[in-house]
């Protein structure tokens, strides 16, 4: 691997963000509004609550929580989107730049501006609501890793249809994490599901985390279990999504590169 | 002995049951310019596409300096380098930065420099800090060909590279394209519809016809196996040659006092004394002798089959 052409790459992505308004409104504006909205509907069902405080919390953390696998699987995406509409895609792939180095880049750019946007979504969260996101502590390591390897699970996945579809399947860089969603109980306790769906959340590693969450919100400890077989299952599923993408790359340069880009 | 930096067997690309290229084999000489033409849809730019690794072929081999691609990708391609008129850049990107990355990806040492004196050779210098969407069609395929020469490529595939330039940039770049053929030898494949321009180009040519080669030789050898010139001469007293050329069997065609006549190169001047000796005054002539395009046109209407001869 090549630490110069993956640079050239995260510079390639950083020069996209800073030159687009687009990707700086995903980053900022969309966490706030989101922030903004959710915060004042945790208000009101915390008003109505036995558990004002923690029914806030539980919405807060969620949505937050929930920023770091979206935004994870997003970059992926959206920077091999950006390929195709900037009819780059030949450029870059007829050039030395390996399959290897173009996946450690998006994963290390996507990384990095995940981080960016959750700091900024929670001190948004903290300005408006006074919330304290650090109040998991050492967790937020463990929790933070996984909710990101979960969303460049989904991110593989969903890049590795666009690769083989080319743009019209693009829909799914924005729609792609929401599958999850259901399945993950960001908000609700995996209980209320029913019992079909509740199997199905076994397999999702976010919804141990969000388990994990709450049961800090409302009990003040974490089972280092859910966190632990949460890791085991991303870490399985992140190797087969990478295999997957790598196969959906060779399937598609049979047909050609070049046809991604009209 | 000629150094084959490029050699390609029977390289196959199928689409289902559309076979596009088909079992293609030629080389390309370190300091060569080779033309690869063809009609559109003769299976170019898939060969180009495949010569590029973004196209897995059907079967074949490509190697370059004699390594193939699953050995050797990054290495090989760190050597080579492209440019389309049919492929963009980031579009919202100042030169600047296009250059600065494409300069990373190929890790280019004292990348400022190169960058510098590529931008002044293509004559775009004033343009860094210009959005590569403002740029016209003739200021960005001078970007894509200042990026193609980035890495000092030893082979550079150019798809109609003066393709949307003005004749004047045209020539200096086709300058520029000569000057890195005799300074540093670099090889060439060199796709382009104008034929004049392969035919100062290119020290030879390969032409494709529903994927397959049709015919490989100098520009002037293929020019040759046409026989026949087109001769345009303007006669006033165009009643009396119609007369001779129609007792001659001689056939024409004619608009007012032109007349347009194919006629064997070599029988040229037995043409010219027939005319003296009907006393035919002609007041102008023009001869045209066959050349690049005329084999083209002949070959893309289906006038020579693989192996074939006209």
């Amino acid at each position: 691997m090549s630490l110069q052409r993956i640079y050239a790459m995260n510079k390639r992505y950083f020069y996209t963000l800073i030159r687009s308004y687009d990707r700086l409104s995903d980053m900022f504006y969309w966490p706030v509004m989101d922030i903004l909205v959710w915060g004042i509907t945790g208000l009101y069902f915390a008003s109505l609550s036995q558990n004002p405080k923690e029914t806030t919390t539980v919405l807060l953390t969620g949505l937050i929580f929930w920023v770091i696998t979206w935004r994870s699987q997003y970059e992926i995406t959206v920077n091999l989107l950006t390929e195709l509409w900037d009819r780059n895609l030949v450029n870059i792939f007829s050039s030395p730049l390996k399959l290897s180095e173009w996946i450690t880049s998006v994963i290390i750019y996507g990384g990095t501006k995940m981080s960016i946007s959750l700091v900024f979504s929670a001190a948004t969260a903290f300005i408006l609501y006074k919330y304290a996101f650090f109040q998991f502590g050492a967790w937020l390591v463990p929790i933070f890793i996984n909710l990101g390897i979960t969303g460049w699970v989904i991110g593989f996945i969903v890049a590795s249809i666009i690769i083989r579809y080319g743009l019209k399947a693009q829909t799914l860089a924005w729609t792609g994490a929401y599958i999850i969603v259901p399945f993950s109980a960001i908000y609700y306790p995996l209980s209320i599901l029913p019992d079909w769906a509740q199997k199905i959340s076994l397999l999702i590693p976010s919804s141990y985390v969000f388990e994990a969450m709450r049961q800090h919100i409302f009990l003040n400890t974490i089972s280092a279990d859910k966190i632990f077989v949460s890791f085991a299952l991303n870490i399985f599923y992140l190797i087969l999504s990478i295999l997957l993408f790598t196969f959906a790359f060779k399937k598609s340069k049979q047909k050609g590169l070049g046809r991604l880009i009209g | 002995m000629l150094n084959k930096v490029l050699e390609v067997k029977n390289l196959t690309k199928q689409f289902g049951d559309f076979t596009a290229v088909d079992r293609v084999s030629f080389s390309l000489n370190e300091g060569e310019i080779l033309g690869l033409l063809g009609p559109n849809g003769a299976g170019k730019t898939t060969t180009i596409y495949m010569l590029l690794d973004v196209m897995e072929p059907t079967s074949g081999q490509i190697s370059y300096f004699g390594k193939t691609f699953k050995k050797a990708r990054s290495e090989i391609l760190k050597r080579v380098n492209f440019s389309s008129a049919y492929i963009s850049l980031p579009w919202l990107f100042t030169v600047d930065q296009v250059l600065s990355i494409y300069a990373d990806l190929y890790e280019i040492p004292n990348k400022k420099k190169r960058i510098d004196k590529l931008l002044s050779e293509f004559e775009i210098n004033h343009l860094r800090e210009k959005e590569v969407n403002s740029l016209s069609a003739g200021e960005r395929a001078r970007l894509l060909l200042t990026k193609a020469f980035l890495n000092y490529p030893e082979i550079i595939l150019l798809d109609e590279p003066t393709a949307s330039l003005d004749p004047e940039i045209a020539v200096k770049i086709r300058e520029f394209l000569k000057k890195e053929q005799k300074e540093y030898k670099v090889s060439m494949l060199f796709t382009s519809h104008n034929m004049g321009e392969v035919e100062e180009m290119c020290d030879r040519v390969i032409i494709l016809n529903h994927g397959k080669i049709i015919a490989e030789d100098t520009p002037e050898n293929l020019a040759n196996q046409i026989t026949v010139s087109q001769m345009e001469i303007l006669i006033k007293d165009y009643k009396k040659a119609e007369e001779v050329f129609e007792d001659q069997k001689i056939k024409y065609k004619r608009d007012g006092s032109m007349f347009y006549i194919s006629v064997e190169s070599k029988k040229i001047s037995n043409f010219l004394t027939m005319l003296t000796n009907n006393k035919i005054n002609f007041q102008d002539i023009s001869i045209n002798k066959p050349d690049l395009e005329d084999f083209f046109l002949k070959v893309s209407k289906g006038g020579l089959r693989p192996g074939g001869r006209l």
